[in-house]
């Protein structure tokens, strides 16, 4: 099967993040970035799905400045066969351009299934793959926890507040996938010295006219250092009181 | 020239030619495996070949069979001598030493042919006994290892009788050659009466008997585990343990090489080092003994690993080496793990050694605490070999424990095992004016020293206090010191120990970039790990640099009355002090802690476990087991802690954030309310505040 999986790349969660001089990005000064967790699985799934059916392509999508090459060659060194970077000067944050300049790419590739992450950790925005979707005019199924294809058929299962829901569709289609459907591998340094031999094709980004920018970035407020009230038996009257009077959950 | 003398020399000719071939096709067999040099620091060779090898000292580590061992290995090179002159004496008969050695030294000689004849019985007879009788649980290997070793006792035994007898057959046909100095000769001749009829025969028979068995005890050697009577000594001298700084230190991998794979999942991945020491086992199990893993009821047996390296390089070589001839049957191919059935030569081909002789689970239960090394007698490097594949499982075919990859993801991204922010890494610091290397500089400071502090001392609750126990201690030294901060970062030691070399030598060979930056020239640690790493490994990258455990530099600065402690306290403290393997077997640092804890604290009496110093039992965290789960057998930390609360000391101490996790862990699983202080802690809780 053809398969294209279009990836962010978004900077590790685990970060102290701080916000750039403009006021309206993050700074980007000594964090990590890696190909955001829901795409990662979106690989996953979608080298599963190959490996699984026989002969098929693999191919990476990312829209952004250079800097995303190194996030395609990690996917590369995870199995993808080929990867292209549809190139922008800086990153960019509206959901509909990047789903425009990819969709402009995927539309002559002959996907058969086009996978996304169900959002990217860092603006959690869930657009891209639902407006690439529409662009395209395909069946789009979010947030799948489980795929299967078969037949030229597929099946997803979609868990829901205190329900899950099957859907069956039909290709070609966008996915986007949610986290516990497979655990990411980890590439070999075989896969990695592969990836450096593998072709990574860059073309110019046909973002169209953004229509979202972002205007301010601001930390959330820091949470209060906690209090010691006493110790022993001592402080339970005290304690019970605060839990009333300023915590107000007695 | 006599029939008797011709026939002799044809069955020594062939004997001999026989051996000769096999120990070529051993030596052809050995170069399927990788090159890999092993003659540099020769001084270090020799000087292990005579205490490890002629000396014994590993052997005596044993205190029942060491013995035994050494009076049939002595007995064997003194006895040697006289197997020269009966050889001789296959030509010209009337052959002696006598003929050529002043009168004083061929009396010794002949009376250390018969002394050491003697012991050597005594030892077989004693050895027979363990094998028959007491059973020890580390010589409990298959069958076909048992027959083999009382073949080789009752061959060794054979040429004892033979040889003695030989000579009381001769004196009783009134040979002048066996004078009071061969009194065990005497006494044989005495048991056996004077009335026995043509002794000169029944010498004749028993010389040739002896020759005999000679022979065929050499070419027995090739198919059996004794081969190690020939290769011990080679082995030991090649091992890798040579030089100083060198234990334990893992061999840099070329990661920029054009190879087909990375690591080892067969036989010819290996270095012929790594074959030269399955020729070399003798299976005594001292190895699997010592293992915290195979103690505790995990599959890994170190033992099994080197005879699975010989089984498979016996099972392919013939064929790698297009050798017609097989050593496989019988006897090589045995032990733990068994032949895996493969009979034609593809199928041999087919297989490898892992998955097919040693599998992933015995790999991965290794805490590379380096007891099988310290163990083996004659210097086998089964960690070595374990290393080799557990790189092979994760850069050539990415598998391992599932638990394992978030540890190397967030080394990735976040430069620690763990995933905390790296911003937070110098947080334990705040408020005690320790300033970090950039901000030193900035102000136009040196600081002599690097306190490197390590991602367990950063981040870990537990190790932070002992983090900040030490860097009071430095303080109240007058000590000028800098932390590198935020820019420290992992140095990638627990991925290297993990078989991920590539991540390993990304994160250290940006370590050193930081280190020569700041030109650091000295490095104080408190984690035994980092303290291996940086000293003992970073040389191999380019990194040099003084690394002291802060347990040494405690030592010191005690030693040199410049920490103010408080006068004495009245309270008597017995303490039962853990070692750690990486400070300990990796580096000989038994006494430095010791000495910390006895003269910081005016009354201590240090209690040790029954397993201490280098026989110390690992706490299980080592070899990257600290972020893997233990799912078999009982918890190594948990067997740890037993023993050292079985001391019944008031206060254990530790000196390595490792084991401090494990072996608190350990205590609070025992139920227990004993105390688990790093050495560092016990010195700052007197420092005068």
């Amino acid at each position: 099967m053809k398969i294209a999986v279009c990836l962010k790349r978004t900077p590790d969660s685990e970060s102290r993040f701080r916000i750039a001089a403009n006021g309206a990005a993050i700074d980007e000064t000594g964090l990590k970035f890696d190909i955001d967790d829901f795409a990662s699985y979106a690989v996953e799934v979608a080298l599963q799905i190959n490996e699984k059916q026989g002969p098929g392509e693999t191919v990476a999508f990312a829209v952004g400045p250079d800097s995303v090459q190194e996030t395609l060659r990690k996917a590369m060194s995870m199995g993808v066969d080929r990867a292209i970077q549809l190139k922008t000067d800086a990153t960019t944050y509206d959901g509909l351009a990047i789903a425009k300049a990819l969709a402009a790419e995927l539309k002559a590739g002959g996907f058969d299934l086009i996978l996304f992450g169900k959002h990217a950790f860092d603006t959690s925005g869930g657009v891209a793959g639902t407006a690439t979707a529409e662009l395209l005019g395909v069946a789009c199924v979010t947030a799948a926890s489980k795929l299967e294809i078969a037949n030229g058929k597929g099946t997803a299962r979609r868990e829901l507040e205190g329900v899950a829901e099957i859907d069956e569709f039909s290709l070609p289609a966008v996915v986007t996938i949610d986290e516990g459907i497979a655990r990411p591998r980890y590439p070999s340094l075989k896969g990695i010295m592969a990836a450096k031999k593998k072709p990574l094709e860059t073309k110019p980004a046909q973002l169209g006219q953004p229509r979202v920018t972002v205007k301010k970035m601001e930390l959330p407020p820091d949470r209060p250092p906690g209090r010691i009230i006493g110790d022993g038996v001592a402080a339970v009257p005290e304690l019970v009181r605060l839990l009333r009077t300023e915590a107000k959950v007695l | 020239m006599t029939t008797s003398n011709v026939v002799f020399l044809l069955i020594v000719t062939a004997g001999a030619g026989f051996f000769a071939l096999n120990v070529q096709r051993l030596v052809r067999y050995l170069r399927i495996g990788l090159a890999e040099n092993r003659t540099n620091e020769p001084g270090v060779r020799v000087k292990n070949v005579l205490s490890i090898g002629i000396a014994q000292s590993k052997i005596f580590r044993d205190h029942i069979a060491g013995p035994m061992h050494a009076a049939i290995f002595w007995g064997f090179i003194v006895l040697t001598a006289g197997t020269v002159e009966i050889l001789i004496q296959g030509v010209f008969s009337d052959f002696s030493y006598d003929a050529i050695l002043p009168e004083p030294v061929y009396r010794f000689y002949a009376f250390s042919q018969d002394g050491f004849a003697l012991l050597v019985l005594g030892a077989i007879g004693f050895a027979l006994y363990r094998r028959l009788v007491l059973h020890p649980r580390r010589l409990e290997g298959d069958k076909l290892e048992h027959t083999d070793a009382l073949i080789i006792l009752s061959l060794i035994g054979g040429l004892m009788l033979t040889l003695l007898l030989t000579n009381a057959y001769a004196y009783l046909a009134g040979s002048t050659l066996v004078g009071p100095e061969k009194f065990a000769s005497r006494l044989t001749a005495q048991m056996l009466g004077r009335s026995v009829t043509s002794p000169g025969y029944w010498a004749g028979v028993f010389w040739w008997g002896h020759v005999v068995i000679l022979l065929i005890f050499l070419n027995y050697l090739p198919y059996s585990k004794h081969l190690h009577v020939i290769t011990s000594l080679i082995n030991v001298f090649f091992s890798n343990t040579s030089g100083p700084g060198q234990k334990g230190v893992m061999r840099p991998m070329d990661l920029e090489a054009d190879v087909e794979q990375f690591g080892a999942s067969d036989v010819d991945h290996l270095t012929w080092k790594n074959l030269l020491d399955g020729y070399s086992c003798t299976e005594c199990g001292r190895c699997t003994a010592a293992c915290p893993a195979n103690i505790t009821g995990k599959p890994l047996s170190p033992r099994k690993i080197v005879i699975n390296t010989r089984q498979r390089l016996m099972e392919k070589a013939p064929l790698a080496t297009g050798d017609r001839m097989e050593f496989i049957h019988p006897r090589l191919v045995h032990g733990e793990g068994g032949a895996t059935g493969a009979e034609t030569a593809s199928q041999v081909l087919g297989e490898r050694l892992l998955d097919n002789y040693i599998t992933e689970e015995e790999l991965w239960a290794c805490t590379s605490c380096r007891a099988c090394v310290q163990e083996c007698p004659v210097s086998i490097d089964q960690l070595d070999i374990i290393n080799q594949m557990r790189r092979y499982l994760v850069l050539s075919e990415s598998r391992f424990p599932e638990e394992i990859q978030p540890a190397f993801e967030s080394l990735e991204r976040n430069g620690s095992p763990w995933a905390f922010s790296p911003a937070d890494r110098g947080r334990w610091a705040e408020g005690m004016d320790i300033p970090t290397m950039a901000e030193a500089m900035e102000r136009g400071q040196r600081p002599d020293i690097l306190f490197w502090v390590g991602c367990m001392g950063s981040f870990d609750d537990r190790a932070k206090k002992i983090t900040v126990a030490f860097a009071r201690i430095l303080k109240a030294c007058g000590i000028n010191f800098a932390i590198l901060g935020q820019e420290e970062h992992c140095h990638g030691d627990p991925a290297r120990r993990m078989g991920n070399e590539y991540l390993y030598q990304m994160l250290a060979k940006d370590t050193i970039g930081t280190l020569d930056r700041y030109d650091v020239k000295t490095i104080v640690t408190s984690c035994p790990h980092c303290f291996h790493q940086i000293g003992n490994e970073f040389p191999d990258f380019g990194g040099n640099y003084e690394v002291i455990h802060h347990s040494t530099f405690i030592e010191r600065l005690l030693e040199q009355n410049l920490v103010p402690l408080q006068g004495e306290d009245g309270k008597r403290l017995t303490v039962a002090y853990h070692d750690s393997c990486y400070l300990g077997r990796y580096n000989d640092i038994y006494d430095a802690p010791r000495a910390t804890l006895k003269r910081a604290l005016p009354v201590v009496d240090i209690v040790e476990p029954k397993r201490s110093r280098d026989r110390g039992l690992c706490c299980g965290a080592g070899g990257g087991r600290m972020w893997m789960e233990e799912r078999q057998g009982k918890r190594i930390n948990v067997e740890r802690t037993e023993e050292l609360l079985a001391t019944g000391a008031d206060t254990i101490a530790v000196a390595c954030p490792f084991c401090m996790t494990m072996i608190s862990d350990g205590v609070k699983a025992a139920e227990s309310d004993v105390p688990v202080l790093d050495i560092a802690e016990v010195v700052a809780g007197q420092l005068v505040s």
